[in-house]
């Protein structure tokens, strides 16, 4: 996809992304609710036009060759699709309709995805008895009945509890192993994103900041944080020599109320000239911390904050009442 | 033959849906089954001011055919409601990314629920034998189901125009709701058309409930006059054809949009 851009009225939704995803990777679009990435998800399955730019899926045009698209991917929505008042085993019936797979080829895949869900049991249960995780890895089976090669997943564990996405995320692995499916994902999860891709792209307000795989990114960001809190507010030392020499041989250091953060290479050397340094400043320490830099503090290193995990938290109706706000 | 097949399937979901609520089918039944029982009790006294326009059978013979297509109107007329669900819940996106036609998921949905009106009609009327009304023979009884399935697209049509059209559940009822009942109360559902105000009869004339009852009304009383049956039926082929055309063009346009 190149220099892919969606308006809606004059807001720039998407704003000139470009990416490329390998065959058979798992790639995660890791941003905050708003970010865009559903709307990035829907132009990819054709159900969007594209304001501009240029998007092939396995060399179809998305714009020019929709329906050649369509054959190739499957597409999960953000919310839980699936038919409540069906049976698990019925809903992958329609589905395999809706797909034009002929019913003794349908018969045999179903049982098959069936299996690898592990839903076998649970099948001819209508699907209100259903758990969350349940719903979910059903509408995933439903997308993978026409055997698509590209597979979207749009935020697939959002709202559900940490056991229940673990066990999602061990299907998503399954999938591309078993299928040999690449699959695009999105997700505000750092675990989700740390645990499950290949490689991440992380985007905010519709712009791309950094494409690389997690490790990398942890990798570049410098190989130890350094976390100091202390008593009372340090914000009056910033300008301190002792402090600002410390700064000028680390990557990054922030001083904030009464934490000090640093990220380096090398935190066993700098924390006693640090230790040194405050207590000579008449500053008292409260607890320090040491650890390797997760895929939190690489976000925040490129998009100056933290997904507030609080607020992110997957709420149907409030995400309704927004788009319909929008949209009327 | 792909489109047929492709609203089998939609059919297929929906009419399943609609058989596992067995709960569902009994709440529709229960509110013809209040106006049968209190309005054809309540009534049986102006059975000499019917016959005064021609009617010869009892009062509840007069308003069965009106009740059935109470039943089939307010069923079909409700029955689009889970457009709306389908779109807010990605129903719609699932199936505009699969390659199934789309002009068949309208069709599909209007069959559908012209069928499920249908059925809670017939159970309507199968009560209404055991209470002791009559219809002649087996051919007029599926007059009667052909007219019934018919009417009933038509108006499955029109919920299924309004619920394209609505983006909230409150339009959609508001909008059903001013519909449905004066297009049952315009018509001769309840008394004949002889005996309302002029210009009420001459409004109730343009409203296709009305040719649907007396259509009706007549083949389950025998009264038939070919001809007036030929002129009822062709208007009410003609109104389930002009509403299915435009709704299957309406919902195909607004469903591409995004919700
Ligand atoms: N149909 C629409 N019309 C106008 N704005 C929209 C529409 N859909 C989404 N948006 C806006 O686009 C932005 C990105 O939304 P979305 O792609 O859903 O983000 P994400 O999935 O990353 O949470 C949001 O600010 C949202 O309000
Ligand atoms: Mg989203």
């Amino acid at each position: 996809m190149t220099s892919l851009s969606k308006k809606f009225g004059s807001v720039f939704v998407i704003n000139d992304i470009t990416l490329q995803v390998k065959k058979n990777e798992i790639f995660g679009f890791l941003g905050p609710n708003g970010a865009g990435k559903s709307t990035t998800m829907m132009i990819l399955a054709t159900l969007l036009k594209p304001t501009s730019g240029i998007v092939t899926i396995n060399d179809f045009n998305i714009v020019s060759h929709p329906e050649k698209v369509r054959e190739h991917i499957g597409y999960v929505q953000q919310e839980i699709t699936v038919d409540e008042y069906l049976t698990g085993r019925e809903n992958l019936i329609l589905q395999s309709r809706l797909n034009h797979i002929p019913k003794n080829v349908a018969k045999e895949r179903i049982d098959e995805i069936l299996k690898l869900i592990e839903l076998e049991n649970k099948q001819n249960d209508l699907v209100i008895t259903y758990s969350g995780g349940m719903r979910k890895r059903l509408d995933i089976a439903g997308s993978l009945l026409h055997k698509p090669k590209v597979l979207f997943l749009d935020e697939p564990t959002v709202g559900l509890d940490i056991q229940t996405r673990k066990k999602i995320w061990e299907h998503i692995k399954k999938i591309r192993s078993n299928f040999k499916t690449t699959i695009f994902l999105s997700t505000h999860y750092m675990e989700e994103a740390d645990e499950l891709c290949d490689r991440i792209a992380i985007i905010e307000k519709g712009k791309i900041k950094v494409i690389d795989s997690p490790i990398t990114l942890k990798k570049n960001f410098g190989s130890e944080i350094l976390n100091i809190i202390t008593e009372t507010n340090i914000e009056s030392i910033k300008s301190a020599p002792e402090i600002v020499h410390i700064k000028k041989s680390v990557n990054e250091m922030i001083l904030k109320n009464k934490t000090i953060k640093i990220s380096s290479t090398n935190c066993t050397k700098i924390l006693p000239l640090l230790i040194k340094s405050l207590l000579k400043l008449e500053i008292e320490i409260d607890s320090i911390s040491m650890y390797p830099p997760t895929l939190n503090d690489v976000f925040i290193k490129y998009t100056g904050k933290t997904i507030d995990q609080e607020n992110v938290t997957y709420n149907m109706k409030r995400e309704y009442r927004r788009l319909r706000n929008i949209k009327k | 033959m792909n489109i047929l097949y492709d609203i089998y399937s939609i059919v297929w979901r929906e009419v399943k849906r609609y058989s596992k609520s067995k709960f569902g089918v009994l709440i529709r039944l229960i509110q013809p089954l209040i106006w049968i029982i209190v309005v054809g009790n309540t009534f049986t006294e102006t059975s000499p001011l019917i016959a005064s326009v021609g009617f010869s059978g009892d009062y509840m013979q007069f308003i069965t055919p009106g009740i059935i297509i109470l039943t089939a109107i307010f069923t079909s007329i409700f029955g689009g409601v889970n457009t709306l669900w389908d779109r807010r819940y990605g129903f719609i996106n699932k199936v505009l990314i699969s390659p199934i036609s789309r002009s068949s998921i309208a069709l599909g949905k209007m069959i559908a629920i012209s069928i499920i009106a249908t059925v809670q009609s017939c159970l309507i009327l199968g009560i209404s034998f055991l209470i002791g009304v009559a219809i002649p023979t087996y051919f007029n009884l599926l007059f009667v189901i052909t007219v019934i399935i018919l009417f009933s697209l038509g108006f499955s049509g029109i919920s299924v125009i309004v619920a394209s059209l609505a983006r909230s559940q409150e339009t959609f009822w508001a909008t059903i709701n001013f519909l449905g009942m004066p297009l049952f109360m315009l018509s001769p559902a309840l008394f004949p058309l002889e005996l309302l105000p002029p210009w009420l009869s001459t409004v109730a004339k343009l409203n296709p409930v009305t040719y649907t009852i007396i259509l009706i009304r007549d083949v389950m009383n025998e009264q038939t006059n070919t001809n007036h049956l030929e002129i009822g039926l062709f208007i009410i082929i003609c109104f389930a054809f002009i509403i299915t055309i435009i709704a299957s063009f309406v919902f195909t346009r607004d469903m591409k949009k995004p919700f």
